[in-house]
């Protein structure tokens, strides 16, 4: 088994005058879970689509198990599989019927078995019978997302799977993720609930304007480029801090009465800062921390304020292996 | 080459438009015995003979061929035009499909629909005028061939359309002004110059006066000119279909 699963190569792709893709690199290791994370129009979906044969690139090259699509367009997608971002349905056909076409467009014999196991990983066993047609907004998205999975596919693509549904499917959904990912299963998701991203993927790639800004280990990226803010309340106010803690760059608020001091690289750990107040026996009170979330890191990218450093890993595209 | 696929996605065609009886076999089957009945038994009383065949002959094999014609192309048009507004035409482009598979897939469930009418609207006119079958080898290449070349013409089409519109251009500007002046219901033979001639540059003059020959063994046109046209049309039409589905045109953004 090859160690990437998809290689992505100076991707282009225009509509007219616009560029939806301007020249994207992207490595994809094998049983990972990478989250593509950008606004709307982003570009996201457009690189979906170009891996999984739904738009035609302007230039670049993609190679998915090590078989350059330009050569081969058809064999890798036997062991790929696509959640679409659009519901899409066939009313002429039951649920079961419509992954029984799924499994024969994927080369797979008639298999009730497997059909029955995806429809109860997706609690759809009910409505195995149903027309899809008659299905609700959520259900139609699990049908979706059993479409995607019901041919084993080595490679999954989940393009905004959990969108419009109720929070026990995303939950669900989260989970059977995860025992995909376990299985070996290789996950490629583009969402909108950052909490989401931030559960599960073990990498993230932010793209803005068809240009990809970053690609990093999800928790080395919250590290890096998240923050720590630090609050003290003190039981009286204070006139001025201990020197050492105003170098480190707290500041006071309230008359006194609250320290706000701001970890970042570079900066003394608030844990050490809160270490200097008890040390100057200063009356603190109650304290909070609240660590960043990938959601502050992504406005942080998307609005270009990244620190030097960053920027230039962006850049040069170390980042992206 | 992934038989599967290809195989899965004829017999969904078949199964799609089988879950709709009322309106993809009875309703033409209806119509094409209306025209049996109102041309052959109205018109039939006054032509009597075409050509040394009784009128309510005549005209079986052009109704046959309307029957395959028609349903043919819509079956083949009409499911691929309906997977792109329901957007299920993602489901054919991101599956191990290739311009083979989707090809004749499609051609293979227009086949089956347009065969299925052309010999129930067969049957119908048994039951009014008799069996007849002179050529059956002959028969059954004509009637496969009218079956392949407008089930390929309907997924050109249907790859082509855009909107609803669209897709109603071939069948209502192309093909029944094309059909109703392809012999049907009259002899080439019988049009003064310069309609003869014209009429010879109808393909479906060639499909019905071949249906003809083989059930009736008249024929004012060779059938194996008739069928060496036919044969190109279908490749022709076979190889711009290929093209399409190989690039993606109007289907892959």
């Amino acid at each position: 088994m090859p160690e990437t699963v998809l290689e992505v190569r100076e991707l282009v792709k225009r509509f007219g005058e616009l560029t939806a893709l301007d020249s994207v690199s992207l490595d994809i290791r094998t049983g990972e879970i990478f989250a593509l994370l950008g606004p709307n129009g982003a570009g996201k979906t457009t690189l979906i689509g170009v891996v999984c044969g739904l738009v035609k690139k302007t230039s670049g090259t993609v190679k998915l198990f090590g078989i350059d699509l330009d050569r081969d367009p058809v064999t890798p997608r036997f062991q790929l599989g696509l959640v679409p971002q659009e519901i899409n349905f066939d009313p002429f056909f039951t649920v079961a019927e419509s992954l029984q076409i799924q499994l024969g467009y994927y080369g797979k014999p008639r298999d009730d078995a497997r059909i029955a196991e995806v429809l109860t990983a997706l609690n759809l066993q009910q409505k195995a019978n149903a027309t899809t047609r008659a299905l609700s907004g959520g259900m139609k998205r699990r049908l979706l997302i059993a479409k995607a999975l019901v041919h084993r596919p080595r490679l999954v693509f989940l393009d905004e799977p959990t969108a419009g549904v109720d929070v026990e499917l995303r939950r669900d959904l989260w989970a059977y993720v995860r025992k995909l990912r376990s299985e070996g299963t290789t996950i490629i998701l583009t969402t909108h609930y950052l909490e989401e991203a931030e559960e599960l993927a073990d990498r993230v790639g932010i793209i803005n304007e068809g240009k990809l800004l970053l690609v990093e280990e999800k928790s080395a990226l919250i590290r890096r480029l998240g923050e720590r803010k630090l609050e003290v309340r003190f039981a009286s106010p204070l006139s001025s801090l201990p020197e050492p803690v105003a170098r480190a760059g707290a500041s006071l608020l309230d008359g006194g009465l609250r320290l706000l001091y701001t970890e970042r690289s570079g900066r003394p750990h608030a844990g050490e800062v809160l270490r200097m107040l008890y040390a100057a026996h200063l009356p603190v009170e109650d304290v909070e921390t609240r660590r960043s979330r990938l959601e502050d890191v992504l406005l942080l990218v998307l609005r270009g304020n990244l620190p030097g450093e960053a920027i230039s890993l962006a850049r040069s595209g170390e980042a992206q292996g | 080459m992934n038989v599967v696929g290809m195989k899965t996605l004829l017999v969904k065609e078949v199964r799609r438009f089988l879950r709709v009886p009322g309106q993809t076999v009875l309703s033409p089957l209806v119509s094409t015995t209306l025209y049996f009945v109102v041309f052959g038994y109205s018109l039939g009383g006054r032509i009597q003979q075409v050509n040394g065949v009784p009128y309510t002959l005549f005209i079986v094999p052009g109704l046959v061929f309307l029957g395959i014609a028609n349903n043919a192309f819509l079956n083949a048009s009409s499911s691929l035009f309906i997977t792109k507004i329901q957007g299920t035409v993602v489901d054919l482009l991101a599956a191990p499909l290739g311009p083979v598979e989707i090809l004749f897939g499609f051609i293979g469930g227009g086949m089956v629909r347009g065969l299925a009418v052309g010999l129930l609207t067969w049957g119908v006119a048994i039951a009014f005028s008799g069996f007849h079958l002179v050529h059956p080898v002959a028969t059954i290449l004509f009637l496969l061939i009218i079956g392949y070349v407008f089930s390929v013409l309907g997924l050109l089409a249907g790859i082509w359309a855009e909107k609803f519109e669209q897709i109603n251009f071939f069948p209502t500007f192309v093909m029944l002004p094309l059909t109703f002046l392809g012999g049907v219901f009259y002899s080439v033979d019988a049009l003064g110059e310069p309609w003869h001639a014209i009429s010879l540059g109808n393909p479906m003059v060639y499909m019905v006066e071949g249906l003809r020959y083989g059930m009736l063994g008249q024929s004012v046109l060779s059938p194996a000119l008739g069928s060496g046209i036919l044969a190109l049309l279908a490749l022709a039409a076979t190889a711009l279909s290929f093209a399409a589905l190989r690039s993606g045109y109007k289907l892959k953004l």
